[in-house]
Formats: C-alpha cells, structure tokens, sequence
C-alpha cells in the first residue's frame, strides 16, 4: 500500500511542487495519476520511489516511513518498485539484453538465469527479436517496451511509470496499456502518471487529478465504472506513521 | 528494511564470497571498457602522457643525481703521521680508523711512496726534488668515506674522532669543496623536489579532471543503477577497477615510451656529443622507480575515479 500523509514538496529557492497530499493506494490498486504539465505528477512518483525527499509529511509503501529510510535502505526499497521513466533512460551502448539484464544483475542473479527471465519478458512484451539490438535501433514503441521489461523483469510489487504513452501512436498505446493490465493482474500495483485523457477513458481505472501540486475533485468521467473513492484518503483515515 | 522490502534480495552473485565478486566486477569493468572504447582511450592517453612526463622528469633527475652522487667520490680525507709508523703499528692504526664510523676504505701511502708519486707528478720537472730529503714528505692514511658520512656535518664529526688517534698530527679534507658540494647538492634535491611537486600536482589535476569528464559521460548509468536499486558499492566498484585497470595501462604505455625516447636520446646524445653513451653513466630508471610509475598510475586511475563518482552517485 502506498500512503501519503500531509505531503509537501518545493524545489528551491521556493518552487512549491506538492501541496498537502493526502492519498492511499491499496494493494494491487491500478491508478492514473493525471493533470496538466507542471502539476505535479512526476515529482510525486519520485517520492514514491524515493527519488526525492518531501519537504514536509511522510510517504509509506507497505508501512515503512521513506523519510526515515537510511541511505543503505533506498537500494532495497527501489528493487521492490519498477519504474518507467518518461524519457525512457535506456543506455544507449548497451544491447536490450543488457539493458534489461540491469535490474536483475543488481539483485545478483547469475547469467545464465537472467538470460532466460529477460528473454521471456522480451516475448512477453512482443520484443524478443530485438534482443541484440542497440536501443538506437528501435521504434519509440519498442524502446518503451525495452523500459517496461526492465522495470517488470523482477516483478515488482509497485509499478511506477511517468507519461508512457506520450510519444506513441493508438496501437503503441493500447499494447503497453495492456501490458499494464496484465502486471496489475498479477498482483502488482499500477501508478501510471498521464495527460492523455483517451487513455483514462478507454481503461475504467481509478484516477488522481493534480492541479497546480494539489489532488483536486476527480470528475465522474474519469472514474466511469469504478466504485469507491477517488484516491483522495481523509487525513483520519490513514494509519499511524512507523519507520 | 522491514516490512515494504521482504521480497528485496540483497546483491548475492553468481559467485558469492570475495573472488566471486571480484571476478563479477571485474569482468563488468571489463565489459564497460569494451562498451566505452572512445572515452576509455582518452582516458588510458591521458594518463600515459601525465605519466610520461613525470617519468622523464623522474629519469633526468635520477641520472644528475646519480653523477653529482659520483662526484661525492672525491671527498676523502688525509691523516698525516708525525713519523713514518713500522708495520706492525700501521696494521693497528689502520684497524683503529676503520672501527671508525663512516670509513669505507683506508689505505697506507708511506714516504717512500708519497714521494714516488710526487715524483711522477713531476714528470719532466724532476730537478726541482734534487736535494729534498724523502723524509720531508709525511706518511698518511687516505681514507674514504662511505656515502651517508660525506655531507658537510658528518665529515667534521668525523674528522674529531680522527684527531683522537694518538699519532695522527694533522688532518686534511678540502673542507670548502665538501661545503660547495654539499650546498650544491642541497640546491639540486630542493629543485629536484619542487620541480616534482608541481608536476605531481600538475598530473593529478590533469588526470582526476580527465576522469571526472568521462565519468560525467556515462552519468545516465550511473543514476539508472541507482534508480533501479543497485547499492553504492555495487555501482562504484566497477568504476573503481576500470579506473585502476585504465591507470595501469597508461602506467605501461608511458614507460614504454619512456623507454622508447631512452635509447633514442641515448644514441642520439652519443652521436651528437662525440661521447660513448655507456661511458656517460645515462641510465633507465632502477626497478623500484618502475614500479612506483605504475602504483602511481593505478592509484591515479583509483583516487580520480574514487573523488570523481563520490559527485555522480544519488544513493
């Protein structure tokens, strides 16, 4: 479960991101987290994987207070959470195989495992041609699915992903979409930050709006064939803070 | 880490323990050196001319040091006897100078014998010595002194004990040469050090920016294994031995080179001066200096990358 409790966060000198953010993300949740540019969106899927540190309040993820993580603690939280990230970050001299292999060397898994789990991550994201190729090789389409089997390939417990759709075509969309589904289906939960509102329409999925750093009333449309809150979680409904 | 990161596994490699980690870093430092050849080359030149120069600074500075070092040969100092002692005595007064510290050698020169050797000084002029009793020339012992006991200080301290010696009237040493010698010497290994301490700043300036460059190339991956949750260590240590094995290299590199102008200046001097090389006592550096080039390259390679990453790495 990720929780946000009273979340503030500027960048200096005095740059307010996020303004008293109050959320709760159940297990095994699907979310959009939506609004427009500069409303937020991608600074706050980095305090959920610890990227950054809020200004004020606390982030949990299945408990544990980030603000009071040790800098030894971050790599263990960040192995638990795959994150797409909206310009890809693929390292453009290594092969897809090595690329995706990044994740699973750093749990220290031998090679001839990370092989076989790449190569089926590979197939399962349609790629699995590719797996010698450089990512300068490849369509947009293809390098985000190079970024999606890097984050997936450890199944992660929490998928985080910033714009993943933004540069891709309908077809493009529909298919990381669905790979989306599929994760979620698995059991992992889904944060997905986006602007394309064909995409939240089209997925019946809960939604979190952000208007200039703050979560805002989600309209009707957006949680079309949902039941339940919004994501927005009154401040006496979430738990005592534990480190 | 608690509960939210039960399912985190610690890094265990292929092969655990301490070889089985090494052996994985090094063949990613390996793999990173294959995936970055441009920037791995600038890197390993780099370091190679730094080192060239301190090298041949280095070799200058060992050969005009080893020939002033020749020249401290000539300080020796020179007891003369009040009379010419028999044999026996002279054994033991020999054996009293060598107990001495500082002696390395001593020799006998008699009468007779100072007055043979004057005499072939004065080969041409030999009228001059008609009438002058053999007996005007004094005995002595000629005495050299080892290396540590020849600056100004030390052949003084040495000469008191010399004096001591019932026998001995009067001692001799060019006490000004050994003064001017030893100044001089002073001089040359204060240059000597200078000189090497702006280079040696000069070098590492160069180096550890050279370094800084690359790894600000290859940033990206350094905030991509951090994001994926790769540990300090886990992101550095590759780093580090690419960092010494780039160091090494150009460590290599850069006494081939030397070795290479070595025989080159070598010949060429010859050639030009006239002179037999051999004769000129120019020598390669001595082993120990090779292998301090090339801890210096490792650690150069160690130390930049080290301070270099510290800027780099968000975890």
């Amino acid at each position: 479960m990720i929780q946000m409790h009273n979340v503030f966060m500027s960048y200096p000198p005095e740059s307010s991101a996020l303004a008293d953010i109050n959320l709760k993300i159940p297990k095994g949740d699907f979310v959009f987290l939506t609004g427009q540019s500069g409303a937020g969106k991608s600074t706050l899927l980095k305090l959920i994987y610890a990227d950054l540190t809020p200004t004020r309040g606390q982030v949990l993820i299945d408990g544990v207070n980030l603000t009071r993580l040790s800098r030894s603690q971050v790599p263990l939280l960040r192995r638990s959470i795959g994150v797409v990230f909206q310009d890809y970050k693929l390292l453009p001299n290594r092969t897809v195989l090595e690329n995706v292999a990044i994740t699973l060397e750093v749990l220290g898994w031998g090679k001839r495992d990370i092989g076989k789990k790449v190569y089926h991550i590979l197939k399962r994201m349609g790629i699995e041609d590719k797996i010698n190729a450089t990512p300068l090789r490849l369509s947009g389409g293809e390098q985000q699915r190079v970024a999606l089997a890097r984050a997936l390939v450890n199944d992660p417990k929490i998928l985080v992903a910033d714009e993943p759709t933004g540069n891709l075509d309908d077809e493009n969309k529909e298919a990381i979409l669905s790979i989306f589904k599929e994760a979620n289906n698995r059991g992992t939960t889904v944060v997905v930050a986006t602007h394309d509102r064909r995409v939240i329409e089209n997925s019946h999925r809960r939604v979190i709006r952000l208007d200039k750093g703050s979560i805002v009333h989600t309209p009707d449309f957006m949680v079309a064939g949902v039941t339940g809150s919004a994501g927005v979680c009154p401040l006496e409904e979430v738990p005592d803070v534990q480190g | 880490m608690s509960r939210a990161n039960k399912g985190a596994v610690r890094p265990k490699l292929e092969q655990e323990g301490f070889f089985g980690r090494l052996s994985y870093f090094t063949s990613r430092a390996l793999a990173n050196l294959r995936q970055n050849v441009f920037v791995s080359a600038v890197t390993v030149g780099t370091i190679a001319l730094a080192l060239l120069i301190a090298s041949l600074f280095l070799l200058v500075y060992v050969n005009l040091e080893g020939m002033a070092e020749g020249w401290s040969d000539k300080v020796q100092v020179t007891a003369y006897f009040d009379q010419e002692p028999a044999p026996l005595a002279v054994a033991a007064m020999k054996g009293r100078v060598q107990a001495i510290a500082g002696t390395a050698k001593v020799v006998f020169v008699s009468q007779a014998e100072a007055e043979k050797r004057l005499r072939s000084r004065l080969k041409g002029q030999e009228s001059l010595l008609e009438g002058i009793s053999p007996d005007v020339l004094p005995a002595s012992l000629e005495i050299r002194l080892d290396r540590d006991h020849r600056d100004t200080d030390a052949v003084a301290a040495y000469v008191k004990k010399l004096k001591q010696i019932q026998g001995i009237s009067e001692v001799q040493y060019g006490e000004e040469w050994v003064k001017r010698f030893n100044s001089f010497m002073n001089l040359f290994r204060l240059m000597g050090a200078l000189l090497g301490s702006f280079l040696t700043i000069t070098v590492l300036f160069i180096v550890s920016n050279t370094i800084k460059l690359t790894i600000y190339a290859r940033k990206d991956e350094l905030e991509l294994l951090g994001l994926v949750g790769a540990t300090r260590f886990f992101i550095k240590a590759p780093f580090l031995i690419e960092g010494i094995l780039q160091g090494a290299a150009g460590a290599v590199i850069s006494l081939l080179a030397l070795l290479g102008c070595y025989f080159a200046f070598l010949k060429n001097a010859g050639d030009f001066l006239g002179i037999n090389p051999a004769s000129a006592g120019l020598s390669f550096l001595p082993a120990t200096h090779l292998a301090g080039v090339v801890l210096g390259g490792v650690l150069l390679g160690f130390i930049g990358s080290a301070t270099s990453l510290k800027r780099f790495i968000n975890v």
